[in-house]
């Protein structure tokens, strides 16, 4: 007994360190749903009068999960595994980026984003259309300004600039893989420009793998396939309904891990919370057969950027086979 | 010794002392010269690389006047018209401009009369360095006729009818000699005496303000030179106040010790008049990686021009001294993007009215036009309700796939291959058919493209096309990627 308290006054203390290094008091709240544990939540400094700290996505579930919502004062990441899953990652993004104008209660003009992007995520995944957004989540074409850039570094800073900017409702920066530029030190400096003017930074990475930033929250988006249309008559077969996307929560200040299937709804600026269609694979795989096929994609060329391939197939240099070894004498 | 071909023969276009001493002349064939002196050793001329050189010295001459022309091959004119004081009077501009000329290693000579065609001519004929006004006539007299800048037909009919010098067509009668050789030799002859004007086309623009400082020691750190900017700019926005203006374009040009000249620019979103802007943006430039200021053994001579100016509305500021309009700081922020990164790199985009996808937005620089930073975009009336579905993301040109199988005629495909990966098609929604725009000339024969969203089984949506039908050309329609869905 008289361990576990003083291993809860150790931990208590430790905590008091780092909020004393982030500079910030921490606050007890008890979970909505686990009554013993104890979750932590830090305030964030410079949050405007009026506003929460915390960006609601909508989703009870996953502001549970994520302790009260995204954090505005802050950097956020959002992952794609491949460069093919751009469209769910980017699709995120930009509900939590209408959600953001819809909670500041600006305008669709008012609501300036700018978007800083490396010029290989914008050929190889595509440049942000605006009739889409526009269509799809309502942002003007005026509120858009892009920054393509050539290299990381112009990028970060460029970011870092921005995110210095009163103007700008968020920033979003866009890269490609892990590069080595973008380390700890950088994601510090955007997480600190965030927490200074109170507007979160975007960081979504494509096709990079989980590496340690600063940022306090990392989603991992792929794309699920979307619901059927409703109409009147029922649900419309073989039809693409509203954009839907996996979130994994790859690390949160709450820990605690979660996988949702979300659903953006156009027509209301809001996320739900849906089931899978279907649960496994549409064609079962045939199993103990001498050839299974290959998983798909397993071996194209949009492997996760940043990562040289392995030599596959090449043996190290010592084992040659045997009829190529020098041959013993005698 | 430099040679050049005429008529299919290799002449000597110019040569050095120590070849004038052997006796050879400009015009020699080059064969003869080799065989008189076969030591001789004999460069191709390269008229495009004097024309460099000229012209890098005429960007050097430009800190002694904004107005340098340049004249033939081998000349530049100074109009040094108001400069001169600047440099403790004509005499001495002259001598500055030929010492320093010559420790850079150029013979140079100089001529100085108030006419362009005057000073042309003193520059050429030994004797003449300086021909003061009101004497032309006396000077140019004695001078042959090829210092009057006529062409040298001209000048051969003139000489085999006896006239030899100027002052022999100076006192000629008018009306014979225009009739017989033209009006052009009495052009050039009053161009000479400074009785008609000649205009002097300077090769760059005359900057409306200007101010520069001379340095007597060189500076080489760009701490220095922005230092130096900002008491520059300082001065010029006395003068922008006065006029009332602020700079939308800033140049400062660095001229080096032995002679380089650099030129770097930065425009400004809203005109610009604070110092500290300026300042702050040549530090943007002077940062950027790539574009390095070689400083060499320093800069002697530094200037700073507006080259161009807008009106400038003063803005109250509040009491509170947060005088920063949103618009202003918006726009300083993308003034220092592009002053480090260049003019490309900002973009924003307009909707323009055209359905063919690609041309629907175009990417702009951010706000060339002054004040309009973000301007209003045109939205279709009835709100995006009708707007058929369009992708988050566009690729910059549409990706060619490769479709096995699809639906004759018109149908979506039932899987594809898109940079190297295979996809299975498990829904799809379409055809949206998108005709060409037949009324540019450049889409006349384009052929129809036909949409579909598909989602792969994996959940991917995306929007591909097929160009072309199937059955109605010769060729098979090809497949392309074109966007990806959220």
């Amino acid at each position: 007994m008289a361990r576990s308290a003083m291993a809860q006054e150790t931990i208590c203390a430790l905590r008091r360190e780092i909020s004393r290094i982030e500079g910030s008091l921490p606050e007890r709240l008890a979970s909505p749903q686990a009554g013993d544990s104890v979750v932590l939540r830090r305030g964030i400094s410079a949050v405007r009068e009026g506003c929460s700290a915390f960006l609601g996505t909508g989703v009870p579930k996953l502001d549970c999960a994520l302790a009260g919502g995204v954090p505005r004062a802050a950097l956020t990441e959002i992952h794609s595994l491949q460069t093919r899953d751009a469209g769910a990652a980017t699709g995120f993004t930009l509900g939590l980026l209408a959600l953001l104008r819809r909670a500041d209660g600006r305008s669709r003009k008012q609501f300036l984003i700018c978007w800083i992007g490396l010029a290989d995520v914008f050929r190889e995944a595509g440049f942000p259309y605006a009739p889409g957004l526009e269509k799809l989540f309502g942002f003007a074409a005026g509120g858009l300004l892009f920054v393509s850039t050539a290299h990381i570094a112009d990028a970060l800073w460029v970011a870092e600039e921005a995110a210095r900017q009163k103007d700008f409702g968020a920033v979003v920066l866009e890269v490609r893989g892990n590069p080595a530029r973008l380390d700890l030190t950088a994601t510090r400096r955007l997480h600190r420009r965030a927490q200074e003017l109170g507007r979160p930074v975007f960081l979504i990475r494509e096709a990079a793998v989980a590496e340690p930033t600063a940022a306090p929250l990392r989603f991992t988006v792929s794309a699920e396939p979307a619901a059927p249309r409703r109409s009147l008559a029922g649900l419309l077969q073989d039809s693409i309904g509203h954009p839907a996307f996996t979130v994994v929560i790859g690390k949160s200040r709450a820990a605690r891990p979660g996988r949702f299937i979300l659903e953006w709804n156009p027509h209301e600026q809001s996320f739900r919370e849906i089931r899978p269609a279907h649960s496994g694979a549409l064609v079962p795989a045939s199993g103990n057969r001498p050839h299974p096929p290959a998983a798909m994609g397993a071996v194209v060329a949009l492997r996760p950027a940043g990562k040289a391939p392995a030599p596959g197939g090449q043996p190290p240099g010592k084992e040659r086979p045997a009829h190529r070894r020098p041959r013993r004498a005698g | 010794m430099v040679s050049h071909r005429e008529r299919n023969v290799q002449r000597i276009a110019a040569l050095d002392e120590q070849a004038e001493a052997l006796g050879l002349k400009p015009g020699l064939g080059v064969a003869d010269a080799r065989a008189m002196h076969p030591q001789i050793e004999i460069v191709e001329a390269d008229p495009e690389a004097n024309r460099r050189l000229l012209e890098s010295l005429a960007d050097w001459c430009d800190r002694y006047t904004p107005l340098v022309a340049i004249d033939g091959s081998d000349g530049l004119f100074l109009d040094i018209t108001g400069c001169v004081h600047l440099f403790g009077g004509e005499e001495k501009m002259m001598q500055d401009i030929l010492s320093r000329l010559s420790r850079q290693g150029f013979d140079a000579r100089a001529g100085l009369a108030s006419s362009a065609g005057a000073a042309w001519a003193a520059a050429r004929f030994p004797g003449l360095a300086r021909i003061l006004p009101g004497q032309e006539a006396d000077a140019l007299s004695p001078l042959p006729l090829s210092a009057l800048r006529i062409d040298a037909e001209t000048r051969i009919r003139l000489e085999s009818v006896g006239l030899h010098t100027i002052g022999d067509i100076l006192h000629a009668p008018r009306a014979p000699l225009a009739r017989r050789f033209g009006a052009g030799l009495l052009v050039r002859l009053d161009q000479a005496l400074g009785q008609a004007e000649e205009a002097i086309s300077p090769r760059l623009p005359v900057p409306p303000l200007s101010a520069e400082r001379q340095l007597v020691e060189p500076v080489v750190h760009a701490e220095d030179i922005e230092n130096l900017v900002h008491g520059l700019a300082g001065t010029l926005q006395q003068d922008l106040e006065r006029r009332g203006e602020g700079a939308d374009v800033v140049q400062l040009s660095l001229f080096r010790v032995d002679g380089a000249v650099q030129r770097h620019v930065v425009r400004a979103t809203l005109p610009l008049r604070e110092p500290n802007l300026i300042r702050r943006l040549f530090r943007e430039r002077f940062s950027a990686s790539r574009d390095e200021i070689d400083a060499g053994y320093g800069f002697e001579l530094v200037r700073l021009s507006v080259l161009k100016a807008s009106p400038f509305t003063v803005v109250q500021t509040d009491l509170a001294g947060d005088g920063m309009v949103a618009e202003e700081s918006l726009a300083l922020f993308a003034d220092r993007v592009r002053a480090r990164l260049g003019e490309h790199v900002l973009m924003r985009p307009v909707p323009v009215e055209s359905h063919i996808p690609e041309r629907a937005v175009r990417m702009l620089p951010f706000a060339a036009g002054g004040k309009a930073a973000l301007p209003e975009a045109a939205v279709p009336a009835g709100g995006t309700s009708g707007v058929p579905e369009r992708p988050i993301r566009l690729f910059l040109h549409p990706e060619p796939i490769e479709v096995a199988a699809a639906e004759v005629p018109d149908g979506p495909p039932l899987n594809f291959r898109w940079r190297r990966a295979i996809y299975n098609v498990s829904r799809a929604q379409g055809p949206e058919r998108i005709a060409p725009e037949w009324w540019h000339d450049d889409q006349e024969d384009a052929p129809t493209r036909d949409y579909f969203r598909v989602e792969d089984t994996e959940g991917r949506r995306f929007w591909l096309y097929r160009q072309g039908l199937y059955g109605a050309v010769e060729e098979m329609p090809r497949w392309f990627m074109h966007g990806i869905f959220p």
